[in-house]
C-alpha cells in the first residue's frame, strides 16, 4: 500500500468529480431533492392540523363553547363561516371538503337536557362533505371522538374503558425522522454501487486501466483510492441531507459513531458489489444497467421511503434477505430509537456481507490484461 | 551483481496462444541499447501481444523474454519502473488537464523531479497544458501519451501503434515528437502499421507476420536483400505497349487504366523497354523509375495485399 499513489488518485477522483457536474447533481442534489419532496409531504401528515370549517346557526354562548372545545382539541385549525350564507353553496365554491354545521336551537336542547332531564332533547350537526377528498374521514373521525368525550361527560357517569399511552420511543419521533435514514442508507448505496461501476467498467473499456498496469501502481492501492473516494462522496452527501434535514424539517436524530460505521460498512457491500458486477457484464453500458437492476428494487422494496409493515407479507420477508434492509434498520437503531444492541446486530449482519462481497470483488477484479 | 546486458530486449522462442489461435508462433529478436526498433505488421499479426508480454502485462504461453536482463514474468515490480508505455488507442482520465494528467502518472512512479515543462514542451504541448484530456484532439492525445511514457526517464520506452488513426499532418507532428526522442538515445521498441513511419524512425525494422517474424534488418538492408530491383512505372500507354513488355520476359501489372507496372532488374532494362516500345510504334507520355520502397518489400515478403483488415483477434 502507498500513500502517495492513493493521494494521487484521491486528487484526480475528487477533481473529475468537481468538474463533473452531472455527477455533482446526482450525489448530493438528487437526495437533498427526495428529502425536500417527501418531507414536506408527510410534514403536513405529521402535524396533523386539519382545516375545518365551522357554521354556527345558533350564535350562542353554547354554541361558542363547542367550538372552542373543538378548537382545544389542537387538531382543528377553525374558520368561522358566517351563518347568512349557504353552507353547501359555500362549500362547492371554495372547494371544501368538510364544513360542520351547528344547527340553531342548539342552547335551548341543552338546557332541555341539562336543566330538565330530558332525554328527547337531542341536536343533529350536520357535516357538509366531499367523499372523494382523503382527509375527510380522518376529519369527521376527530369530530366524532370530540362529540362522544362531551356525550359521555353529559351522562354523568366516568368513562368505564380509558386508555394511557406508552410510545416505545423515548421521544415522539415523526415520519422524516424515519426517512432521513432511508435516504442516507439509499444515497450511499447508489453513489458506491455505480461509483465502483463506472470506475471499473469505464476506465477499463477506455484503456486506462492498461497503461496504468504498466505502472507501479497495485491492485490493492488501486482499489483502496477507489474505496477512499465512495466514502468521502459518501460522507459529503451525508451531510448536505442531514443539513437540509435540520435546517428545513429540524429533525431530531442521534448522530454517533454508529452512522460512520454502517456508511464505511456500506460502501465496502456496494462497491464490493459494483466491482462484482463489472466482471460479470463486459461491457461498461450492460455492467451500468444491472447495478441499476439491482439498486432500484432494493431501495423500494427494503424499507427506504416506507415502512416494511406497509407491504405485503412476502415481500416483507423477501426484504429481509437485502442488504439494504439492515443498513436502514440498523441506522434508524442508532439514529431514531438509539438502540444500541439492535444496530449491533444489524452493523454485525451488514459487516458479514461486506466482507464477503468486497473479498468476492477484489478477487474478481482483473488487473493485469490476462492469461 | 548481474552484469549489464548488451541488449534491452532479448525474446527467445515466444509463443502465445489463446485458446485454438495462435497470436504469437516461436518467435526469437533482440533489441540493441539505444535503437529504435519497430515492429512491422497488418491488424492481428501479433504485435500488440509480443509487446505486452515484454512490458509484462501478459504472460507467455511458452518461451523465454528479457528486459534489461530481467525475466518478464518474475520481475514485474523491477521492470516497471525502468520502462514508460503507450499502450495502444492510449486514453486518460477525461477531465483532468494535461499538466495534472503528467503530474498524476509522475507520483504514481514516485519520481520527484520530473522535469513536467520539459515534457510538455517535448510533446509540444505548451498551448494546452489547461485543456481537459476530452478536449484533446487525436494526435495530440497521443502526443500526451508520450509525455506520459516519460516520466520516469525510462531506459526502454514503448509506443503501440503511436499514429494508428490520425489524419496525416498529427501523425506528422507525432513524428517529430518521436525523432526527438531518438536524439536523445533512448531505446524504442515501436509497433506500426506504416512503413513510412518504420522507415523513417527505426534502426532496426522486424516483420511479423501471422505471428511469425518472416524478416528483420535496416529498412536499407531489407530493402537491399528483398527487393534488388527497380520499379518502373510507364504513364500514360496503350495497349500494344503491355504486350510489347510482356513479349521481352517482364511481367507488366496493370496499375491503373493506362498505367503499368514493372520490375526490372538493372537500369539497361529501361533503356531496352523504352526502344522496343518506341520501334513498335506505341505511345508512352512519360515514366517514372525509382528503388522499391519498404512498402514493396512488405507485401512481397507477406505475399497478401496490405490493407486495413479486421482489429487484432486477441481478447482484451
Amino acid at each position: 500500500m502507498s500513500p502517495r499513489v492513493i493521494g494521487a488518485n484521491l486528487v484526480v477522483s475528487i477533481k473529475s468529480f468537481y468538474r463533473e457536474k452531472s455527477a455533482m447533481f446526482f450525489t448530493i442534489a438528487f437526495p437533498i431533492i427526495l428529502i425536500l419532496v417527501f418531507g414536506t409531504i408527510f410534514m403536513n401528515q405529521d402535524n396533523g392540523s386539519f382545516d375545518l370549517y365551522v357554521q354556527d346557526l345558533d350564535q350562542t354562548n353554547s354554541s361558542a363553547q363547542l367550538v372552542k372545545t373543538l378548537q382545544l382539541n389542537g387538531r382543528f385549525k377553525i374558520t368561522k363561516v358566517d351563518p347568512a350564507i349557504n353552507a353547501t353553496q359555500y362549500a362547492k365554491d371554495n372547494k371544501l371538503n368538510l364544513v360542520l354545521v351547528i344547527p340553531g336551537g342548539y342552547e335551548r336542547s341543552l338546557v332541555q337536557r341539562m336543566a330538565f332531564r330530558d332525554p328527547n332533547a337531542s341536536v343533529a350537526v350536520t357535516y357538509i362533505y366531499d367523499s372523494s377528498s382523503s382527509s375527510t374521514s380522518t376529519k369527521m373521525q376527530i369530530l366524532q371522538s370530540v362529540f362522544g368525550v362531551v356525550n359521555q361527560g353529559m351522562s354523568g357517569q366516568p368513562p368505564f374503558i380509558r386508555s394511557a399511552e406508552t410510545s416505545i420511543l423515548t421521544k415522539k419521533y415523526r415520519f422524516i425522522e424515519f426517512f432521513v435514514p432511508g435516504i442516507i442508507a439509499m444515497s450511499v448505496m447508489t453513489s458506491s454501487l455505480s461509483g465502483a461501476v463506472n470506475v471499473n467498467a469505464e476506465l477499463r473499456q477506455k484503456g486506462v486501466i492498461r497503461k496504468l498496469s504498466t505502472t507501479p501502481i497495485t491492485r490493492t492501492d488501486w482499489i483502496l483510492s477507489n474505496i477512499l473516494y465512495q466514502f468521502i462522496l459518501a460522507v459529503i452527501s451525508t451531510i448536505a441531507i442531514l443539513l437540509v434535514s435540520y435546517a428545513v424539517f429540524h429533525v431530531s436524530l442521534q448522530i454517533n459513531a454508529w452512522l460512520l460505521w454502517f456508511i464505511v460498512l456500506e460502501v465496502f457491500a456496494f462497491a464490493g458489489l459494483g466491482m462484482i458486477l463489472t466482471r460479470v457484464a463486459k461491457e461498461a453500458e450492460s455492467a451500468a444497467a444491472a447495478a441499476n437492476a439491482i439498486m432500484f428494487p432494493m431501495m423500494f422494496l427494503s424499507g427506504s421511503f416506507f415502512p416494511l409493515e406497509m407491504m405485503p407479507g412476502f415481500l416483507q420477508t423477501f426484504a429481509r434477505i437485502l442488504p439494504l434492509y439492515y443498513v436502514n434498520e440498523g441506522l434508524r437503531a442508532s439514529m431514531v430509537v438509539v438502540d444500541n444492541i439492535t444496530a449491533l446486530r444489524y452493523s454485525a449482519i451488514i459487516g458479514v456481507f461486506a466482507t464477503v462481497v468486497f473479498v468476492l470483488g477484489i478477487l474478481t477484479t482483473k488487473w493485469e490484461e490476462g492469461k | 551483481m548481474t552484469t549489464e546486458p548488451e541488449h534491452a530486449i532479448d525474446v527467445e522462442k515466444l509463443t502465445k496462444r489463446y485458446g485454438d489461435l495462435l497470436a504469437v508462433n516461436d518467435i526469437t529478436f533482440n533489441v540493441r541499447k539505444g535503437e529504435v526498433f519497430a515492429f512491422l505488421g497488418a491488424n492481428g499479426a501479433g504485435k500488440t501481444t509480443t509487446v505486452e508480454i515484454i512490458e509484462t502485462i501478459r504472460t507467455p504461453t511458452s518461451g523465454k523474454v528479457s528486459l534489461l536482463g530481467m525475466d518478464v514474468t518474475k520481475k514485474k515490480r523491477d521492470i516497471v519502473p525502468r520502462i514508460g508505455v503507450l499502450p495502444q488507442e492510449f486514453s486518460s482520465f477525461d477531465r483532468i488537464t494535461v499538466r495534472e494528467t503528467i503530474q498524476y502518472y509522475s507520483r504514481l512512479f514516485g519520481c520527484r523531479n520530473t522535469d513536467i515543462d520539459g515534457l510538455i514542451e517535448l510533446a509540444d504541448l505548451k498551448e494546452k497544458s489547461k485543456e481537459q484530456f476530452k478536449n484533446l484532439s487525436g494526435g495530440l492525445k497521443q502526443r500526451l501519451g508520450i509525455a506520459i511514457a516519460l516520466v520516469n526517464d525510462p531506459e526502454v520506452v514503448f509506443l503501440d501503434e503511436p499514429t494508428t488513426g490520425l489524419d496525416p499532418r498529427a501523425r506528422r507532428e507525432v513524428w517529430e515528437v518521436l525523432l526527438g526522442l531518438k536524439k536523445k538515445g533512448k531505446t524504442v521498441f515501436l509497433t506500426t502499421h506504416y512503413m513510412e513511419e518504420a522507415e523513417l524512425l527505426a534502426d532496426t525494422v522486424a516483420i511479423i507476420s501471422k505471428g511469425k517474424i518472416i524478416a528483420m534488418g535496416s529498412p536499407e538492408e531489407l530493402i537491399e536483400s528483398n527487393a534488388n530491383y527497380l520499379a518502373l512505372t510507364l504513364k500514360s500507354v496503350d495497349e500494344k505497349a503491355c504486350e510489347i513488355v510482356q513479349k521481352m520476359g517482364f511481367e507488366p501489372v496493370h496499375d491503373n487504366h493506362t498505367n503499368i507496372k514493372v520490375r526490372v532488374e538493372h537500369a539497361d532494362d529501361v533503356k531496352k523497354i523504352l526502344n522496343a516500345i518506341k520501334e513498335a510504334g506505341a505511345s508512352v507520355l512519360s515514366l517514372d523509375v525509382r528503388k522499391p520502397n519498404l512498402e514493396e518489400v512488405f507485401l512481397k515478403l507477406t505475399g497478401d495485399a496490405f490493407r486495413e483488415g479486421p482489429s487484432e483477434g486477441v481478447p482484451e
